[in-house]
């Protein structure tokens, strides 16, 4: 399912007030309404079977373009045409296409067994009775929840409602699928466990998917390319790898000397390099070609008892990128 | 259509299941109309023994009584502004977005489960409804005419209080909070339909405004034609101001929603 996004903008208008009850009255008789542009101008096109991750800090825009890719919302200006269809004109034949997880909302019957949700999804959707069960039995056994179907939804812990969020969600075989933080609150196992799946089932089914996350390791695990959005523009639209190393081409150095290394030598390589010796251990964040040329004049010095290089931790980055994404782009 | 009513059944299933659910709620709720007929059955007698006479307002005690029984379960039945709330609430918090990301309707779906939920109150209170010929002999359903002239007009009655219920909660796309609209019209609709008192005890003045509104098409139309106070040749006339009403209040509904979701802004998602 190809999607083709053009100039897509989207502005609400929303009132203003100071705090306290002096507030509240003054706004109660004399409303000050302001308009807040959440997205503009944004241009994106994903094709079949592509997973691009959607980046930005809180309040970027990346729920609001989600909402307007699947219908939620009638854009300011713009167009969005997902296989030839307008998300906000809700044709059934669209709806029966999409899908969205979002990590906050849910759309299982809280009071009741997730099993009796599906039930009502496979009527909604009219999924034919083998097939509801072949996919029912499939997702189940994939997520490893056999033993809560039939527990009521809000007896189940956050991780294993998820997982029956997302089988809600994929009961009727959507070719489009927009995950809004669908590992947010989870353990790490759950994380990795519902990484490894949306992986699974985007290479078994060819489905296209959006995914907006907090968690860099959910984006790097699953998303090649990344579209960035900062207050509301769209900065970046590309390879995540290459992104990252636009940000912070270092890599990390950990190099232990079996004794502590001769002072001069190493006051003579801090002229050169920039790294720390605590002890006998040298670290150092470098560009990969620099740090290949400490490498080799530590190993003139000594031959080490252990070394490592290493990547820096992606979350590490993407935190120094969100500071002031326009110094990197 | 076959399709339609599988899709919006199984609503009606899931509904079913929930309420099953919760056992004391149910029993509470089935019950609580008994406490509020024994109320108006006490308060009728001491009015009747106070002015000593055998009729008020063309009414016996008996008859009055088991007109406003009558009442009282149509008004219970044809109130969804339990579902109103909950249907403001999904606008007001996002709520709405599980319903508008499928392939369903947010208006019949929530018919649906008003349907639902109130069936198996239908279940009980047809059963009060059948033991009327034995507890009030003479006074309701006394031919089969009546009988099905009253369940129609009943079926009028609940979907037009369900298109006046969803027209406040299109109101929401524009204002958020109108959960005190619901419940005051909530309580105004009780009084000024028929619910406690017949319309017929209220001044001349009052019934020929309200004769140009759809309230009395909510509580006195179904239990006038059960009772035999609306005389057979005017059914027709009124059968079809009632789906008139009907047309009128479906299209405000649906006039209200297309413009309305335009101004969504599913916050809270």
């Amino acid at each position: 399912m190809s999607i083709h996004i053009q100039n897509i903008s989207k502005s609400f208008t929303s009132f203003k007030r100071e705090a306290g009850l002096k507030g509240a009255f003054q706004s109660f008789i004399n409303r000050k309404y302001e308009t807040f542009h959440a997205l503009q101008n944004i241009n994106l096109d994903v094709d079949s079977g592509e997973i691009v991750g959607i980046l930005g800090e809180n309040g970027a825009g990346k729920t609001t373009l989600i909402k307007l890719m699947v219908g939620l919302l009638y854009p300011t200006d713009g167009s969005i045409h997902i296989d030839g269809y307008t998300p906000w004109k809700r044709k059934n034949e669209f709806l029966k296409q999409i899908s969205v997880v979002m990590g906050q909302k849910n759309q299982l019957w809280w009071d009741i067994p997730a099993s009796e949700s599906f039930l009502l999804n496979q009527k909604i959707y009219e999924i034919p009775q083998a097939e509801y069960k072949k996919t029912l039995e499939e997702l189940v056994q994939l997520l490893n929840v056999e033993d809560k179907l039939n527990v009521q939804v809000r007896r189940l812990s956050l991780g294993e409602r998820m997982k029956m969020e997302i089988i809600a969600a994929l009961l009727h075989k959507p070719k489009f699928i927009l995950l809004d933080e669908p590992t947010i609150g989870l353990d790490v196992i759950s994380q990795s466990k519902i990484r490894e799946f949306i992986k699974f089932y985007n290479e078994e089914h060819n489905s296209t998917f959006l995914l907006t996350s907090h968690y860099m390791n959910d984006i790097q695990a699953l998303c090649d390319r990344v579209f960035v959005i900062h207050k509301g523009h769209g900065l970046y639209d590309g390879n995540f790898n290459a992104l990252v190393n636009k940000i912070k081409p270092q890599k990390k150095l950990i190099f232990e000397f079996p004794h502590a290394p001769a002072e001069d030598m190493i006051v003579s390589l801090q002229q050169e390099f920039e790294f720390n010796l605590i002890r006998n251990v040298v670290t150092a964040e470098l560009p990969d070609k620099q740090l290949t040329k400490l490498l080799g004049s530590l190993f003139k010095l000594d031959d080490p008892v252990t070394f490592s290089v290493e990547e820096l931790p992606v979350e590490d980055t993407m935190r120094t990128f969100f500071s002031n994404p326009e110094k990197f782009l | 259509m076959f399709k339609f009513l599988k899709k919006y059944s199984a609503v009606i299933k899931m509904t079913w299941i929930q309420t099953l659910e919760y056992r004391a709620n149910l029993y509470v709720g089935l019950f609580s109309i008994l406490s509020g007929i024994f109320i108006e059955y006490l308060i009728w007698k001491q009015i009747f023994v106070a002015r000593g006479t055998e009729l008020i307002r063309g009414f016996t005690l008996n008859e009055l009584v088991a007109f406003i029984f009558l009442s009282m379960i149509v008004g219970q039945l044809k109130s969804s502004w339990v579902t109103s709330i909950e249907m403001i609430d999904a606008i007001r918090s996002g709520g709405l977005n599980k319903y508008l990301i499928r392939p369903i309707s947010f208006y019949t779906y929530h018919l649906m489960m008003f349907i639902g939920q109130n069936s198996l109150f239908y279940m009980a209170y047809f059963t009060l409804i059948a033991a009327f010929p034995f507890i009030f002999p003479g006074l309701a359903f006394t031919t089969n005419f009546q009988v099905f002239g009253f369940l129609a007009a009943l079926f009028l009655a609940v979907y037009l209080s369900y298109n006046m219920y969803y027209i406040m909660v299109c109101i929401s796309f524009w204002f958020h909070e109108v959960r005190a609209l619901v419940i005051a019209y909530n309580i105004a609709n009780i009084i000024l339909s028929g619910q406690i008192i017949p319309l017929r005890f209220f001044p001349e003045m009052y019934l020929k405004i309200i004769a140009f509104t759809p309230l009395p098409f909510l509580v006195d139309f179904p239990v006038s034609i059960a009772t035999g106070q609306l005389p057979t040749d005017m059914w027709a006339s009124k059968f079809f101001l009632g789906f008139c009403w009907c047309l009128i209040t479906w299209g405000i509904g649906k006039t209200l929603y297309y413009f309305g979701i335009k101004q969504y802004g599913g916050y809270g998602a």
